[in-house]
């Protein structure tokens, strides 16, 4: 697969504090990748960087072979970007929403009405086309943020905590839609989140950001393979205590041992967090 | 071509429309005070550089209404940048800094010129006569291309909505008062003289004065209109060229 992105030494200073430390990766087309670290942990600040809305204090960040900030106006093209907030326009409809990013990424005029019409289509919103954003609920407004990054046909699309402050059954739409994109428009995918769930569920390849750095990266299972498959709790008054083993037969011989109220489960993306940075992600 | 100007438009014009009769209310209600405190008030007893206040008030009006249009943008620059975050959207787009600019700037002429068309719909009314010549349309334009330009580079700059209205209160409002829309700057006393000479409006005031009312333009006055609009579009420029989200 064709390098889209690749991201090297990438550093930002604000005046008291670093948010990204230096941080290395490459993205292939068509691949899933998330950025998986506790809010706070520069994710954030790394999209932005990546989308030119941060300018970098040092590092470089090269789409297809070319630097983005001396080449700005055409990497633009390359990158969709869904932010964690919503940044739709609330006086404008649906349509018209998508018609000002439509302009903006220069879509001629005569394929907008048809690419807009898919879009709605594909998010689910064609019955609320001409309905102004500001009566859409929080899952709809995410929808159309999404669909609306897809426009231009853009070759990786960047999705900041796209299901932050959803409730569940909202989330789970939003995956479906999401896995889709992927899937159907084989689209390369960067989506931050510190749901681990999330980044488990959809991810190819999942790097672990912590203080604005990257301090692991690979598959999911790959991940947890690296600390061990199998967790035994152990539940002390006031903390709880995690152990890792390379086996179930492991973790039972030392389960057996155990005189507190114990538990064995299956490792997960937040122990390999807890085993690699001594803290949750979820706190 | 021009995606940016073209998208930032769609966006305002759009926006503009579906709030255009609060919108036209608003422009027009405060000149039309003006205009009746002051216009009727002093009617012709008054005279003000050889001129009946009325006809003397008009044009200052015309300048303080459609500096208040044009770089009134600045606030609404920042609701879409800090609360809607629309502004996000260009920056994100494959568009110049330029393109971001002149799309705000030609929004706040356009707002600026629709003001200026209301006053010449109260001159109608109210009887007084204007002299409509080519110099008076190239000076509007220059002023409102001026005040937006330090609109939107006032709604770059600051930091927050209430900073916003502090710059309003501190610098908008002394200028609308001083610089000529009211009186003529000439009797105020040399400190406050030597101020209201270094700010642009009372340079938009003179000219437009001159330009409606048949008086002699000063083609100093109409150099630094250029000037100073030149220096605010640079600015807005680079206030744009350096936001970060």
């Amino acid at each position: 697969m064709r390098e889209i992105l690749q991201v090297k030494g990438l550093v930002k200073n604000f005046s008291k504090k670093t948010a990204v430390a230096g941080v290395d990766f490459t993205i292939s087309e068509g691949e899933f990748v998330g950025l998986l670290g506790p809010n706070g942990a520069g994710k954030t600040t790394t999209i932005k960087m990546l989308t030119g809305l941060l300018k970098p204090t040092e590092g470089e960040v090269i789409y297809y072979g070319r630097d983005f900030f001396r080449h700005a106006r055409e990497s633009k093209r390359f990158i969709g970007v869904v932010h964690q907030y919503s940044n739709l326009d609330r006086d404008l409809t649906a349509y018209e929403n998508l018609y000002l990013h439509c302009i903006l990424h220069g879509i001629p005029k005569i394929e907008r009405d048809s690419k807009i019409k898919e879009a709605l289509e594909f998010a689910g919103l064609t019955e609320y086309e001409d309905k102004e954003v500001k009566t859409f609920s929080g899952g709809m407004k995410r929808r159309l943020i999404i669909v609306r990054a897809l426009l231009h046909e853009p070759k990786i699309l960047y999705l900041d905590e796209p299901t932050v402050g959803l409730d569940p059954q909202i989330r789970r739409s939003l995956w479906d839609l999401i896995v889709k994109i992927n899937q159907i428009k084989s689209m390369a995918i960067l989506l931050t989140t510190h749901y681990i769930e999330e980044a488990e569920r959809l991810c190819q390849r999942v790097m672990i950001i912590n203080k604005g750095r990257i301090i692991s990266s690979g598959s999911p299972e790959q991940l947890k393979k690296g600390v061990g498959r199998y967790v035994l709790e152990i539940f002390y008054d006031d903390h709880i205590e995690e152990r890792f083993f390379s086996t179930r037969d492991e973790a039972l011989e030392e389960l057996r041992k155990c005189t507190l109220s114990c538990r064995i489960r299956e490792i997960t993306l937040e122990d390999v967090f807890l085993k690699l940075t001594g803290r949750r992600i979820n706190v | 071509m021009f995606n940016g100007i073209k998208g930032v438009l769609y966006r305002e014009l759009n926006v503009y429309r579906k709030r255009a009769g609060k919108q036209l209310l608003a422009t027009s209600l405060s000149p039309l005070l003006f205009l009746i405190a002051f216009g009727w008030g002093f009617g012709d007893r008054v005279m003000a550089e050889g001129l009946p206040y009325i006809t003397f008030l008009i044009p200052g009006l015309i300048t303080m209404s459609s500096l208040n249009q044009s770089y009134g943008i600045a606030q609404e620059i920042n609701i879409t940048r800090f609360y809607f975050h629309l502004f996000d959207e260009y920056l994100i787009a494959p568009v110049t800094h330029i393109e971001i600019v002149l799309g705000e700037i030609l929004y706040g002429m356009f707002k600026g010129l629709l003001s200026t068309l209301l006053i010449f719909i109260y001159a109608t009314l109210f009887k007084v006569q204007l002299i409509l010549s080519p110099l008076f349309f190239i000076a509007i334009l220059i002023h409102t291309f001026l005040f937006a330009s330090l609109g939107t580079t006032m709604a770059m700059v600051v930091r927050d909505h209430g900073s916003q209205a502090t710059v309003n209160t501190f610098v908008i409002t002394p200028m609308v008062f001083l610089c000529g829309t009211f009186f003529s700057v000439d009797k105020l006393p040399y400190l406050f003289k030597s101020i209201v000479y270094l700010l642009p409006l009372t340079y938009s005031t003179k000219v437009i004065r001159a330009s409606l009312t048949g008086g002699t333009v000063n083609p100093l006055y109409l150099s630094l209109m250029i000037i100073f609009a030149g220096l605010f579009f640079f600015s807005a420029y680079l206030a744009v060229k350096k936001v970060e989200a």
